[in-house]
Parts: structure tokens; C-alpha cells; sequence
């Protein structure tokens, strides 16, 4: 009997010690990341799902016409008051900007870099270009954000305007207010500097290129110092860019090129993003006034846009699964040709920059007369030529909004049917966007100001 | 495990043949433990860990003895339960043979959890238990099963329902829904004894005349009248309009009515009037049903046996639905010497199913068509071909696929196979006489096999053709394959095993002290997985299939060829209980129990958190003081408060994702999405009971009560809360809801007539239960309002106030003012609401809940001689259901047939018409359009697309039912002729059940139980003829 006592008691021992690990069951289907494939699956269902709002600004701008008489009635309630500015009182089927998926971007971003040393089973050169691309995903998310929700930089007082809250740490029990759009911009930088260091991959497969590689790095501050109006550095990094992506797509022949918004056009950097969704060409048609802007002679016109009839242009960029767009080349050359103008070094932007895209734009007689006319131009008009460029080169690819903003925020008239008239003003305080109501609902330190 | 059972049967086998060997000396103690063994159902509890005294239970229970003669005659083991048990409801939600029954114990304790109660099978507690919601149509059309339904009833010997915490706790985590304990027969010292069953049932036809459904004449007239109105939805559906189209009539008719109908037309749309076929005959049938089951029990002084076989064969009124089962039980104890005593149990079934292929719409459901087809189509051309219901609306909007209900059936196939094996090990040391150690092992494996097949002719695999269509190059085709059909196969398998040993100590000191105390530990382990495969262009005479090539990455998704899910989990828990009693009149009890489990990942912190209870018994009745008191036989106060808890297994302290494959250019690459926040501080949901109790014995023994009073408070519910956005995630699910159950139970019985050759007994059960969500938080944009404050299966509706001059809604707002449908939600001229979501919610009344207040059961037995008429009825009130409208207003489709309500609907030849009018716009109306032109057109959108119309309080019915569950009379032959043939006893019986409903209202529908789901099959009614026979 006793020795039952014994053995029983031995047993219950046994149990308690043991059990712990008895219940330590990892499931299947469901995982908790722990080695470097896990981690690289993380990330690729962040940058899978990573939101196409750039595009959705289009119809802010003045590229976009809507159609009183063929838009459908769904088209209309998702997007019109986006088209028309409408932020106060939009309809309640308005599509909304993707507020919550960035976070979720961030805060993915922001574990992987929080569990750096902890990725198991991974070369330390793979775990670094892993996490460098973690830091070019915050920075991105940031500097979409801030001019998304935040005023230009350039206008306006950053070290005190309202940014955007600042997510840096994976913690769902925070409540974060609106940081400064000063120090969102030096988180941006401080990513950008420690993605630099990270990233190792000097360019992936055509099949990949959605990832970051190691001179997006530059990309992103080539982009965000234009932004900043820091011109220097902006033409710094884009001489980089540059250096490592020179081949511009060649437009000129009839066929046998590659759209540049392509992820297989030699143009291509990084491609994460569906600049122009199948559903969002189908809302509207590109603006009349703005292809007529185009001159004759920029084949831009002809291989962008197609005529439908003569007043009603489609649009050939975006539409299919190939096309994404983040940087690739034109950008930099453009954003270095802007850089060094406004720097002053007009004959280093014409000969060095511009007029390797209009070699690549133009047709060949058009060539040396816009660059003539270019090379007669004063600091200002230079600087207006290059916009206007830019304009025509990255359109309906999710830049002109921003450019706007940071620019001269002119005044835009948009004309709805034949007796609607909608204007937003110069300057006008909705070159600024509202922050998603349901994400002020959801945090009371969220406000508007 | 063939080994196992070999082992298993050849050792019974052995051991029945000592036993018999033995029989003969023993059979003068025969009798006397056959006696002790009744006496130990009545006053022992058996709570799956112990059994208790019943003079010293401090706990609430209620246990029924599974016999004809006390539940009546059933197949199913929750059956059983049915109005029997005070505090205890159940509600069939389908007929079908085999489903099961939704049961909840003294309310809904869990929101997002786990609602159904713990099974425990001899001691071990059953996986597999919990039974779907049943609110929609994919789990009603799922064949499915629980792993109790595996058990024959013909096994069971006992079931003891538990439900206050004094009686739960000791199963911690998994009590909070109460636990119900099966004890199954065992064999009896004593030479063999055999015992056969046999059940007959013919469920009779049901008969769809309670549906109302409009015969041809009333279809025709209603279609002529629609193509004249303004109605234009699908107008070109159905056969009147048909017949006009083709023959170009159209423009005619409308303009000029039946009179512009040229003869032809007008001949062949009376040919319509003319047909009337009975959907009724062809779609159900009278079913019949078999049951037998044979047993052998016996033992020596040594060892028992119990060894049962039983097949049932259980037709559905619906044609081609059915169910069977095979069972085997073996049982044996056998006492290995004065301290130690093993026994074995093994449980085999195999269950199988057969019921109709479904679509995802539902038209296949022959329950749900036989409701929407026409009364003049004929399914059958005059040449025995098939004549095709174009009326049926395929996948896509006004496309027309062949539909027969006859090709369906003879072309498709929907089969379910369970395989079910329990194995059950325990051993009992007894030390002294008052300290023992029992340890128990179980083995649970079930799998299942679920079939489905569509042939190539079919309306399914069309369907699945059409939605397959895809925009290639070179024009639009399916990408599935062009001929064969499709076949899937979804396996799953679930095992699990436990392990318990327990150390349990009862001693006396002196006179007036009992201690009882037990201390032990349980192991639990449980693996689930299941595999789907999907095979196109299959050929069931080759058994071969077809290449599926899919064009992209969507369609690979909407047609899956395999999918796989696992789950393990383990468990780990301690208890013990405890109890002192003082001059056997007072007891105080208590028990603890920790439990750990991997559900909640490795937040070691949250593991082992105490659940527990107190409780106390005061059997007044037995004080000195009382004795005098000559009409109180008994009387007994209880009363325990303590804690059960109730796991969810879908939230996690970490950042867990789930696996997926995405192609982002071509190049197919893993993806772990992590949607689901992590909840760092993660625990069990706990429920606090309180119970209070009284029992009486009165007038010797002529009445029996026993009155108890609970009031649960359940807290840490999981439950969803809203996250700051900037986190990344939009909610968590976190212990946050908190809910509360009250209420009474009330069991009654009386003795009214107690005459030599004439008994009568009258049981009256029930429960009162008042369920309010208390805390519960809900997303910002959600425009149905919280439960907070309401209970649980709240429903909300909009409050109608008659109709308008077009015979649309009117409303009655918050102020009690009747407005329009415009005026109460604010619409722009769009449709859409310019009210934010708090303020929509805002507009909703509450109108009751959809579980019962009030259920139970009201049961007289009479006994005359041999005769034995039991009467039970069982009751639900207190609820309401919210029905599926007749039409809808906006999208009704002329080409089905509906109830006579479209009569009742407001339109300009019926004014007085007290139902909404049908109302159709093709497009916005022109900036010139008068107001309520306009005004009408924005309603039309709000109803069209918000599916506010199922909204309407119109469509929140009563739901209360006072049904007769059984009516059975039973004889036992008693001639003394038939000991000298060996014959033990033998009984025949005739019963009834389910043989009517008193109800509240539910015209329309079948059964009251059943109405909130057109999809859901009649529940039959039986006549069952039995015999019983003992040899």
C-alpha cells in the first residue's frame, strides 16, 4: 500500500513537471514566425496586400474627367466625391483611404525589426535584407501617409503642423497621437538610413521586383528630399538611382517597347504598387484638357492614350496584372533634372537629365528644337518645362497629387455634366486630406487639427 | 486497433462463459444486488468523477432514467432530454434523421465561445459534441453529425444533467454550459440475460397544405396581373409571361389586357390554370423506420459482461434522406482480487447518411423548392423526359439553367459515413475501506467521410460551369472542364485520449463527522484534421477526372482541388473536492480544479487558474424538531456559489498568422497574413454561479418540489473590442462581454392516485430564464444596434405603421410620429442613409429574444394492471423568430410561387391590401420627376440593396408550442406459460409522437419550431409500434 502511496506520488510529480512542454503544441496552418522563410512569408503578405492609394489621389487631380452620361451608379457613389474634393460631407458609400492597412503594414514592418535577432534559420545576410526592406516599408508607409493626411512640408510650418501618428513599436495597446509632420519626416529618414545599411539585394528577378532592393533606399530619399525641398540631397540620391537604373524605356519606335509602367520595362526599380487599377481606368477617362496639354510631337500622347473619339481619350498605362509601379528610372532623372534647375544648374539638368528622356520621349525631329527651346529658358520657366514634364511622363502613376501639393497647390476646375462646376482654390486648404472618420472614431486622441 | 478489439471480444468471450459456469451458485445474491443496483441509481449522483449520495449532494442535478417507459421511444441520445430536465431547453432546428439538437443549460453563458454543454461518456468526457448554429443554409444542408449520436440509447442506463457550479466545477474550464453525463448499462451478476428490441415507425407523410402556397390558378392570375403593372422585375420569368412573349404579344396585353389576347394565347395560358401538381407527393414520402437491438448482460460474483448489438435504419419524409447506425458495445468488470478491480469498455458505431446535393442558393433543397415551384409546371414531358424549370435562377442574374428536381436526384449524390470508436479503461485499488485510488483511461477516434457528387447532367454542375465562365483572348468559356461532373471528398478525423487518476478517501469519526476528500489529475489530448479534395470532369463508371487549368489566381481560389486543416491541443488539470457532514444533516462541500491547456499559447501566466466552488446542504427534514411535522417526509436547503469557465480557442497572446499562396508576377509564393491582433492578456471566460434550492417530499411521498433559483454572471467573455486604427488591426477579441442568466426551475411531481392496480403520476419541469448581455461592444459602423442590455438573441426590428398611398411602409420613429421610409432614415435621393451609424442603430425596437423564457415539460403516467400510458408534452414560450418575408417587395420573382400573402399585398387593384407593395425602378428617375417620384425611388435603393425589408417588425413572429413529444401505451405480457419457455418479460407498445402542436401563431410554416428556416425539414410525426423481450 505504501509503496502504491510512492508511485503515485511519483507519477503526480512526474506530470508536473513535464506538462509544460506537454502542452507546448505548435499548430499547423496557423503559425507564430520564427525561422527566415516564415519571416520572408510575413513580409510578402504585407507588400501582397500593400494598399494602391497613391492611385485612388488621381482622381483628385486634374487628370481625371468623369462622365455625367456613362458613369454607373456605384462608380458614382464610391468615387465622385473624391473627384470633387468633397471631404466634409462625403456620401456614405465613398470609397475611404486605406488608413488601417498602412498601420498594419507598419506594424508588421515594425515586428520584423523587433525581432531581428530573433529570426531563426536564416543566412545573417538574408535576416539584414529582410529587415532592410521592414524599414523601406515604414518609410514608404510614412511618406504616403504624411501627404496623404499631413500638410506639404514645404508649406506650412512642419515642425508644428500636424503629421500623422507615429506607430514604431508592434504594441496593440497603444493610443498614439498625431505627431508632427517634422517628426514623421525624421522617422522616414532615419528608416531610409537604416534600410540603407540593411539591404543587400541589388536587384531581384523580374518576378520579385516587388521587393525593395538596395538602391530604393535612394529612390525613397531622392523622393521624399524633393518633397522636403532639400534639393541637394534629392539630387544626390537620385544621381545614385541613376547610376544604378540609367536605361530609359525607348518609346519612339511604333512598336516593340515596354510600357514604363511595367515590371518588366527596363525602367523598372520597384514595382509594389497597382498605380492604376482595372477599376479604377474604368471610373473615368483621362482629361481632355490635360492630353491636349501634351504637345504634338511627345510621343507620350500616342503610346499613354489612345483616342476613342476626338474628344474622349483610354488610357493604355495600368490596367493589367503587370502593371505596378513604385520608382523606376524616368522619376529620377526628372526629379535630378528638377533638383539641379532649382539649384541653378539649368545646362547640367537640360544635358544631363532632360534631354535623355526626350531623346526617349520625343519623336527624332522634335528632339533638338524642345531642347533649344529648353536651353533659352530662364530658372523659372525651366523649372515649369521640367514640371510640365514630369506631369505627362508620370501620369495616372499616383505622382501628380503630390506634386501639386508641394508645388504651386494651383487652382483646379472640374466640370460635371453641363450645369455642376466644382473648384478647389489655390492653396486651398483640401490639398490637405481629413483623416479617415472611422479611424478618428476609433481613437479619441485622433483629431482633425 | 483490430488487435485491440480481437483482444477485447475473445477475453468477453472467455469471461461469459466462467460467468455462466458460475450463474447457478450465485443466483440466490442475484436478486439482492439486482435490488442494490436500482437502489444505487435512485440515491447515488454520478457526476463522471464520482458518485455522490444523493444525502449529501450539495450540487443541482437532474438525472433520467433512459427507458420507453420514461422517455418514450428515440433514437438519439439528446432526445432524451427533451422536457425532461428543469432548467434545461432544446430546440430541433431541422427533421432531417440524425440532426441534432440544440441544447443550452440555464441560458447562454459565452458569446463568441463555446455554447453547447460537456458530454461525458462514463466518465470520459466525449469531443466532438458541439453542434452548429443551424441559422443558415449551409449548416442545415451539411450533413451533419456529433460524436453523441454515435451512442445507442438502447446502451444507456442513465443520464445525470449537472448544472450549478457545485456540481460543475469539478470539470473547470469546460463547465460553464453545464455538463450532461451518460452512464451506460453494465452487466449483472447473474446467469445471462438477453434481452431484443424491436421499434417500428411510419412517419406519414406531412402534407405542405400549412405553407399556403398559391395553387395554379391564383399563380396565373397573380403573373397576368404583374405584367400589366409597373412592376418590372424578371419580367419576362414565369410561364404566362412566356406563353405571351412568345407569341408577340407583349406590347398587346399591356396595352388591352386579357381581352387583347389573341385565342391561342389565351388557351394555353388557361391549360396552366389547369395543371396542379402535387410538389407534396412528389417531394416527400411516407418514411419508415426500423430499430433493434439485441443485449447479453450477466456475470459471476468475479466478473460482469455487457455485450449489445443494435441497427437502425431511420427514413426522412424528404425522399432520398436517410440515416442508419450499427452499433456494438462490450462491457466487463472484473474484480482481480480483494483490493483491485478492472474494467473495459468499447464502444463501435458506424453511422451513415444519405441526403440531397445542395447549391449554394439553395434550389436544390427539395424542402425549400417544393415551396417556390410552380404549381403548373410538370416535371416530366408526356414522352417520360425531363421538362426543365427555367423559372429557377441560375448563378447569374436572368440567366436560365436547366433545373429538374428529377435529374437532380438521380444525378447527384450527398453521402456522410461516421466511423466511431470509444475505448474506456479503468482500474480501482482499494487500499482500505475508506481510501481507494481509481484511474481511468478513453480513447475516442471518430473520422468521417463526407461524398458529394453531381453528375454532368445536373443544375449543380451548370452552375458551378457558369460560374466558372472566364474572359479569355479568345472569348468567354468555363475553365472547368466542359464534360464529366465533380466529386468531394471531405475525410476528417478526430481522436482524443484522457487520462485520470484519483485518489478518493471517505471516513466517518464517531457518530456525528464524515469526511469525504479527493484529490486527482487528467490529461487530455485531442487531434482534429480534415482533408478536402475536388475532382472535375469526374466519370463514376471510370472513376477518372479531368485537368482543371486555371486561368488565374482568383479562379483557382473560388474552385479549390484540396484544402487541410489540423488542430492538436492538450490539457492539463489538477482538482479536488471535498466534503464534512455533521450528524447527517449537514454538509459542507467544496472543489477546486487548474486547468492548463496550449489553447492559450505559452502565456505561462494565464495557465493553472483556480476554478472553483462552495456549497452547503441543510436537510432540514431530518432535524428532531422537524419529525414532528407528520406531512414532511423530507426537506433539504442547498445552496453553492462558484466559478466554471468556458475556453475560446480563436484568439492567442501572439502575433499568429495563417498561411496562404499568392502570386504577385507569376511566381506563386507563400504569404503568412496576420489579421488577428494578439492579446497579450488572454484568459478563460468565467462564470459565477450562485444557486439556491429547496427540496420537498410531502403528504408520504404524494408530492414532490424541488425549487431552485440561479443567477450566473459570466464575465471575460471574449468578445470583440475596437482598436485604435494606428495599431494596424480594427479590432481584438479580448475578455471584455459580460453577460447574466437568472432564473427558476421548478420540478414537480405528484402521486394522484395510488390504488393496487391503478398508478398516476404527473411530472410537471421547467425553467424560467432571463439572459441581458451587459457588456458588449460592437463595431462604429455597424448599423444594427448592440445587445448590450438586451439578451443575447436579441432581435431588432423597424416598427411598421400600416402603408402609405402607394402601399409602402410606413414607420413608427422614436417620437411616435408615422413617417416614410425617407423621413425615418434620412435618405438622399441616391437610396442611401444620411444618418451615422449610431443614429440608424437608434431607429431599431427591440421586439424579444429568439431562446425560449420559459421551457420544460409536463409528463403523466398511468399504469393499469399491464398497461402503461405515458402522456408528454414539452413547452417553449417566450420567443420570437424572425421569418423569412412571404416576398420581398423589391425582388419578388414571378417566376417561383410564394404563400398567399402577394394576395394580401397593397397595389392598385387591391387597396386594401394591408402588405407592402411590389415596387421596381430600372433606373433613377429624370431631374423632372415629381417628388415622390423621387422620394419612392430612394426607398426602392434602401430596400433593394440594405436588405432592410427582412427588418420590418412584419416578418418577428411569436414563437411559443405546447407539443404532445410522446403518447405511448405499452402492455406487459404476464402469463405464467412463458417462464416455462424462458421468457423474462415481454412488452409490445404503441406510440406517438410529435402527434400535434399547440402553438402561436405559424401559419405559413410547418412547425413552429422550425419556422425561421425555410430550408430546414418538417419535423415528422410517428407512430411506433415496439417490442420488448427478456429471455
Amino acid at each position: 500500500m505504501k509503496h502504491s502511496f510512492i508511485l503515485f506520488n511519483i507519477i503526480a510529480a512526474f506530470l508536473f513537471t513535464s506538462c509544460d512542454k506537454f502542452l507546448d503544441i505548435q499548430p499547423t496552418g496557423k503559425v507564430i514566425a520564427r525561422t527566415g522563410e516564415e519571416y520572408r512569408a510575413l513580409l510578402t503578405g504585407v507588400y501582397a496586400n500593400f494598399p494602391d492609394d497613391r492611385s485612388l489621389t488621381t482622381l483628385r487631380t486634374d487628370e481625371v474627367y468623369l462622365d455625367k452620361a456613362t458613369i454607373t451608379a456605384e462608380d458614382y457613389n464610391t468615387y465622385f466625391d473624391i473627384w470633387v474634393w468633397n471631404d466634409a460631407a462625403p456620401s456614405e458609400n465613398t470609397a475611404t483611404y486605406s488608413w488601417r492597412r498602412f498601420y498594419h503594414t507598419i506594424y508588421i514592418a515594425s515586428y520584423i525589426i523587433e525581432k531581428e535577432s530573433e529570426i531563426e534559420e536564416a543566412s545573417p545576410a538574408d535576416v539584414s535584407q529582410l529587415v532592410g526592406e521592414a524599414y523601406m516599408l515604414r518609410a514608404y508607409s510614412y511618406s504616403i501617409l504624411v501627404n496623404l493626411f499631413g500638410k506639404p512640408y514645404t508649406k506650412g510650418n512642419p515642425s508644428t503642423d500636424a503629421g500623422v501618428p507615429l506607430l514604431v513599436k508592434p504594441d496593440v495597446e497603444t493610443v498614439l497621437e498625431r505627431s508632427t509632420v517634422e517628426q514623421v519626416y525624421q522617422q522616414i529618414l532615419y528608416d531610409i538610413d537604416m534600410a540603407k545599411k540593411k539591404l543587400n539585394v541589388d536587384k531581384w528577378e523580374n518576378d520579385l521586383n516587388y521587393r525593395f532592393n538596395k538602391i530604393s533606399a535612394d529612390a525613397l530619399m531622392a523622393r521624399v528630399c524633393l518633397y522636403m525641398g532639400r534639393w541637394q540631397e534629392s539630387l544626390d540620391a537620385a544621381k545614385a538611382v541613376i547610376e544604378a537604373y540609367p536605361e530609359l524605356e525607348d518609346i519612339t519606335p511604333s512598336t516593340g517597347y515596354t510600357l514604363p509602367d511595367n515590371h518588366n520595362s527596363k525602367e523598372a526599380i520597384v514595382c509594389l504598387e497597382r498605380v492604376m487599377k482595372s477599376e479604377y481606368k474604368g471610373i473615368g477617362y483621362p482629361d481632355k484638357n490635360f492630353i491636349t496639354s501634351i504637345v504634338t510631337g511627345d510621343l507620350r500622347k500616342n503610346r499613354f492614350f489612345k483616342a476613342k473619339t476626338s474628344a474622349v481619350y483610354d488610357l493604355l498605362k495600368g490596367g493589367t496584372d503587370d502593371t505596378r509601379s513604385t520608382f523606376r528610372s524616368a522619376e529620377f532623372y526628372l526629379t535630378a533634372a528638377e533638383a539641379a534647375a532649382r539649384l541653378g544648374d539649368l545646362n547640367g539638368a537640360i544635358d544631363n537629365y532632360m534631354t535623355p528622356m526626350i531623346n526617349n520621349r520625343y519623336l527624332a525631329a522634335r528632339r533638338t528644337p524642345t531642347i533649344n527651346a529648353m536651353k533659352a529658358m530662364t530658372q523659372d520657366q525651366l523649372i515649369d518645362a521640367i514640371l510640365e514634364d514630369r506631369r505627362a511622363e508620370l501620369c495616372f502613376e499616383g505622382h501628380r497629387w503630390f506634386d501639386l501639393r508641394r508645388t504651386i497647390q494651383q487652382s483646379i476646375t472640374k466640370k460635371y455634366g453641363d450645369d455642376e462646376t466644382y473648384v478647389l482654390e489655390e492653396g486651398d486648404s483640401r490639398y490637405t486630406m481629413l483623416i479617415p472618420k472611422e479611424a478618428i472614431s476609433a481613437n479619441p486622441l485622433l483629431s482633425q487639427e | 486497433m483490430k488487435r485491440l478489439l480481437f483482444f477485447l471480444l475473445s477475453s468477453l468471450l472467455s469471461l461469459g462463459a466462467s460467468a455462466q459456469a458460475s450463474a447457478q451458485s450465485v443466483s440466490d445474491t442475484l436478486k439482492a444486488q439486482g435490488i442494490a443496483q436500482e437502489f444505487e441509481l435512485d440515491n447515488f449522483v454520478v457526476t463522471g468523477y464520482q458518485k455522490i449520495d444523493r444525502r449529501k449532494m450539495t450540487g443541482v442535478s437532474t438525472t433520467i432514467k433512459v427507458d420507453d417507459e420514461t422517455v418514450g421511444t428515440i433514437l438519439n441520445v439528446d432526445h432524451a432530454l427533451e422536457g425532461q430536465v428543469p432548467g434545461l431547453s432544446s430546440v430541433t432546428s431541422t427533421g432531417a434523421p440524425g440532426a441534432p439538437l440544440k441544447i443550452r443549460i440555464r441560458g447562454i453563458s459565452s458569446i463568441n465561445g463555446n455554447q453547447d454543454p460537456l458530454w461525458v461518456l462514463d466518465g470520459i468526457p466525449l469531443e466532438g459534441t458541439e453542434v452548429p448554429t443551424m441559422d443558415d443554409l449551409k449548416d442545415i444542408d451539411n450533413l451533419y453529425q456529433t460524436s453523441i449520436a454515435g451512442i445507442n440509447p438502447a446502451d444507456i442506463e442513465s443520464i445525470t444533467v449537472l448544472k450549478d457550479a457545485a456540481a460543475t466545477a469539478i470539470y473547470g474550464a469546460r463547465a460553464a454550459n453545464g455538463v450532461i453525463v451518460i452512464t451506460t448499462k453494465k452487466g449483472k451478476a447473474g446467469a445471462p440475460k438477453i434481452n431484443f428490441h424491436t421499434k417500428l415507425t411510419l412517419s406519414p407523410n406531412m402534407g405542405l397544405d400549412r405553407l399556403n402556397l398559391l395553387n395554379s390558378d391564383e399563380k396565373v392570375n397573380l403573373e397576368l396581373a404583374l405584367l400589366r403593372s409597373d412592376y418590372t422585375f424578371r419580367e419576362n420569368k414565369g410561364d404566362v409571361a412566356r406563353i405571351i412573349a412568345n407569341l408577340g404579344e407583349t406590347a398587346a396585353y399591356k396595352a388591352g389586357g386579357w381581352s387583347a389576347l389573341s385565342a391561342n394565347a389565351q388557351n394555353q395560358i388557361n391549360a396552366l390554370r389547369n395543371i396542379n401538381t402535387d410538389w407534396n407527393d412528389i417531394l416527400m414520402r411516407n418514411a419508415f423506420t426500423q430499430d433493434y437491438g439485441v443485449s447479453i448482460s450477466g456475470g459471476g460474483n468475479k466478473a460482469t459482461y455487457y455485450v449489445s448489438v443494435g441497427y437502425s435504419d431511420q427514413q426522412g419524409n424528404v425522399q432520398g434522406v436517410s440515416a442508419d447506425r450499427f452499433n456494438t458495445t462490450m462491457k466487463t468488470s472484473i474484480r482481480i482480487n480483494e483490493m483491485l478491480k478492472v474494467g473495459a469498455s468499447l464502444f463501435v458505431n458506424q453511422r451513415k447518411q444519405k441526403s440531397f446535393m445542395t447549391d449554394y442558393n439553395g434550389f436544390v433543397n427539395p424542402v425549400y423548392y417544393s415551396r417556390l415551384a410552380n404549381p403548373y409546371f410538370q416535371p416530366y414531358k408526356e414522352d417520360g423526359t425531363y421538362n426543365y424549370d427555367v423559372n429557377v435562377q441560375g448563378g447569374k442574374e436572368d440567366s436560365e439553367l436547366d433545373f429538374n428536381i428529377f435529374e437532380e436526384r438521380n444525378n447527384t449524390s450527398h453521402k456522410r459515413k461516421d466511423r466511431q470508436v470509444m475505448a474506456i479503461f479503468d482500474a480501482e485499488l482499494q487500499f482500505t475501506d475508506w481510501l481507494k485510488f481509481t484511474t481511468q483511461l478513453g480513447l475516442q477516434m471518430d473520422s468521417y467521410t463526407i461524398d458529394k457528387y453531381a453528375g454532368e447532367h445536373s443544375f449543380a454542375m451548370r452552375k458551378d460551369l457558369e460560374r466558372s465562365i472566364y474572359s479569355y483572348s479568345t472569348g468567354k468559356a468555363p475553365f472547368l472542364p466542359q464534360t464529366g461532373g465533380k466529386h468531394q471528398v471531405t475525410e476528417g478525423h478526430g481522436s482524443q485520449w484522457t487520462w485520470k487518476g484519483m485518489l478518493e478517501g471517505q471516513r466517518r469519526f464517531g457518530d456525528d463527522h464524515e469526511v469525504q476528500l479527493m484529490l486527482g489529475s487528467e490529461i487530455r489530448h485531442t487531434d482534429v484534421n480534415t482533408v478536402y479534395t475536388a475532382a472535375y470532369g469526374y466519370d463514376p463508371r471510370t472513376l477518372t477526372s479531368q485537368t482543371v487549368f486555371y486561368p488565374s489566381e482568383n479562379s483557382a481560389e473560388l474552385f479549390p482541388l484540396s484544402r487541410e486543416t489540423q488542430t492538436e491541443n492538450a490539457f492539463v488539470s489538477w482538482f479536488a473536492t471535498g466534503s464534512y457532514t455533521f450528524k447527517d444533516r449537514y454538509t459542507l462541500g467544496g472543489s477546486i480544479r487548474f486547468d492548463g491547456s496550449d489553447v492559450f499559447g505559452v502565456a505561462k501566466k494565464y495557465r493553472y487558474l483556480p476554478l472553483y466552488s462552495v456549497s452547503g446542504l441543510w436537510r432540514i427534514g431530518d432535524e428532531p424538531w422537524m419529525k414532528r411535522v407528520k406531512w414532511v417526509d423530507a426537506m433539504n436547503l442547498r445552496a453553492s456559489y462558484g466559478i466554471q469557465g468556458n475556453i475560446d480557442k480563436n484568439t492567442s497572446p501572439y502575433l499568429i498568422g495563417t498561411y496562404d499562396k499568392k502570386t504577385i508576377f507569376g511566381k506563386s509564393e507563400y504569404i503568412i497574413e496576420a489579421e488577428t491582433a494578439p492579446n497579450p492578456s488572454l484568459r478563460w471566460e468565467k462564470t459565477r454561479n450562485v444557486n439556491v434550492g429547496m427540496d420537498f417530499t410531502l403528504f408520504d411521498g404524494f408530492l414532490t418540489l424541488g425549487v431552485d433559483y440561479y443567477y450566473r454572471r459570466s464575465s471575460d467573455l471574449i468578445g470583440l473590442k475596437m482598436l485604435p486604427l494606428e495599431t494596424g488591426f480594427s479590432s481584438t477579441t479580448i475578455n471584455w462581454a459580460t453577460m447574466q442568466n437568472k432564473g427558476w426551475e421548478f420540478a414537480v411531481s405528484t402521486r394522484n392516485f395510488w390504488r393496487k392496480n391503478f398508478h398516476w403520476t404527473t411530472q410537471l419541469n421547467f425553467g424560467i430564464n432571463n439572459n441581458k448581455v451587459l457588456r458588449e461592444t460592437i463595431a462604429d459602423n455597424a448599423t444594427y444596434p448592440s445587445r448590450e442590455g438586451y439578451p443575447v438573441g436579441a432581435l431588432f426590428a423597424l416598427e411598421t405603421a400600416g402603408l402609405n398611398e402607394y402601399g409602402d411602409p410606413l414607420f413608427s420613429n422614436n417620437n411616435g410620429e408615422v413617417v416614410t421610409l425617407k423621413e425615418l432614415m434620412k435618405l438622399n435621393e441616391n437610396g442611401r442613409s444620411t444618418l451615422t451609424a449610431e443614429e440608424q442603430r437608434a431607429l431599431f425596437k427591440y421586439m424579444g429574444t429568439t431562446d425560449p423564457k420559459v421551457s420544460g415539460g409536463f409528463i403523466n403516467t398511468f399504469e393499469y394492471k399491464n398497461w402503461t400510458l405515458g402522456i408528454n408534452f414539452t413547452f417553449n414560450f417566450g420567443m420570437k423568430v424572425r421569418v423569412t418575408p412571404s416576398y420581398r417587395n423589391t425582388q419578388y420573382d414571378r417566376g417561383l410561387n410564394t404563400n398567399h400573402d402577394i394576395l394580401n399585398s397593397w397595389s392598385t387593384e387591391n387597396t386594401s391590401g394591408t402588405l407592402p407593395a411590389l415596387m421596381h425602378f430600372d433606373s433613377k428617375p429624370a431631374a423632372t420627376a415629381t417628388d415622390a417620384e423621387k422620394n419612392r425611388y430612394a426607398e426602392y435603393v434602401q430596400y433593394e440593396e440594405f436588405n432592410l425589408y427582412n427588418y420590418l417588425d412584419t416578418w418577428v413572429r411569436n414563437c411559443n408550442y405546447f407539443r404532445l413529444q410522446s403518447l405511448r401505451l405499452g402492455y406487459k405480457f404476464d402469463m405464467p406459460w412463458m417462464k416455462r419457455i424462458g421468457v423474462l418479460n415481454a412488452t409490445v407498445s404503441v406510440e406517438a409522437r410529435n402527434l400535434f402542436v399547440i402553438a402561436s401563431n405559424y401559419d405559413n410554416y410547418l412547425d413552429p419550431e422550425t419556422m425561421g428556416n425555410p430550408f430546414a425539414q418538417p419535423i415528422p410525426r410517428e407512430f411506433i409500434f415496439g417490442i420488448n423481450l427478456g429471455f
